[in-house]
């Protein structure tokens, strides 16, 4: 790998904790001055709306198969039903997730 | 979500590691298919060992590797990539309101990915504040090492692992649709934000198959706020908590 390209990993590795790292100390910075403890009543209601609403869209990002079909496509709407199932029973977070992955794994072996 | 905070059952670090389990079914397969794909544009095995422990944004070095390796102008490179990344700008104000004085969050940021913030955001309010950089570290750290340790082995052993296991790439990566589920399903205690999750993802979802994977999540998670704005405003019965 040439210099100018090792260059350029380092800037974007740079801008990326950059970009992590900042907004992190603007928000801390104004909650310090605001003086609280647990400040999400003095975030901007947007920001503090958009956080689920990533984590919302993360997962429709997830549900498409990487290699979409019908076989793939159903088994990623039972692996979720699965995982729903078992969430409403355990209310935790590993075993919704373990029993999503192999009902899912399942449905592809057979189907597939 | 539940605010309330519960004392851990184990020590921090241990419960960050085990609750960032499941992201390890998301992570290896993408990291083996990234190491593998980088060696196969040109790149040495240690060259994309270290691409994944600087930039460690999926996405954005899938595009280093490929706009690199097209011959691409490397000011583009930098611009491209670094705007994929840009959604991360709402992290870490998310999560600061739940973060201690602490000069180690700094350092930490680096770990802040799409996932580990995903569960920072349910999990970190469950505990008590001084078990949360602790719980962070665990779960940062299995998560980066883990994306290190795929690409290691994508860039040694790839081509033949997803030769021998081609069921590891489809099956495993469900975790993170299951995980993302888990972490965001208690959220939906009301209509308008049952409303606004399902709009945030079936927005997401199309984006995607529609062939916009890159904007799919900002411009998705802008959807989802508009429809609780608009649920808001228009004071839909059954829309507040």
């Amino acid at each position: 790998m040439s210099n100018t390209i090792w260059i350029t990993l380092l800037t974007i590795a740079i801008g990326t904790y950059l970009i992590r790292l900042l907004p992190y100390l603007w928000m801390a910075r104004k909650l310090e001055r605001e003086n609280t403890q647990e400040g999400i009543a003095n975030m901007p209601s947007w920001l503090s709306i958009l956080g689920p609403t990533m984590i919302a869209a993360m997962f429709g990002t997830s549900l498409v198969p990487g290699n979409p079909s019908v076989t793939t496509w159903f088994a990623t709407f039972v692996g979720v039903m699965m995982t729903y199932l078992v969430w409403r029973r355990t209310r935790s977070m590993g075993w919704p997730i373990f029993s999503g992955v192999a009902v899912f794994g399942v449905v592809v072996v057979l189907l597939g | 979500m539940s605010s309330i905070a519960q004392p851990l059952s184990m020590t921090p670090w241990k419960q960050g590691v085990k609750d960032a389990i499941p992201l390890l079914g998301g992570y290896i397969p993408v990291a083996i298919s990234f190491g593998l794909i980088s060696v196969q544009s040109g790149f040495s095995v240690l060259e994309t060992i270290l691409i994944s422990t600087f930039i460690y944004a999926g996405a954005s070095q899938f595009l280093f590797v490929a706009m690199v390796a097209s011959g691409a102008p490397l000011w583009l490179v930098i611009i491209m990539t670094l705007l994929i990344n840009a959604r991360h700008v709402v992290y870490g104000p998310n999560l600061a309101p739940y973060l201690t004085k602490d000069a180690r969050w700094g350092p930490l940021m680096h770990g802040l990915t799409d996932q580990i913030f995903a569960i920072a955001h349910t999990r970190l309010p469950q505990m008590p504040s001084e078990s949360r950089i602790g719980w962070y570290t665990g779960a940062a750290t299995l998560a980066w090492l883990s994306w290190i340790g795929g690409t290691a082995l994508g860039a040694i052993a790839g081509d033949e692992l997803m030769q021998r296991w081609p069921l590891i790439n489809e099956v495993l990566p469900f975790a993170l649709p299951a995980l993302f589920f888990v972490l965001i399903v208690p959220r939906c205690n009301n209509l308008q934000w049952t409303v606004t999750i399902a709009g945030a993802a079936a927005s997401a979802m199309l984006l995607k198959v529609f062939g916009f994977p890159n904007i799919a999540i900002p411009a998705a998670a802008l959807c989802g706020a508009l429809a609780f704005y608009a649920l808001k405003f228009t004071g839909k019965p059954g829309a507040h908590s």
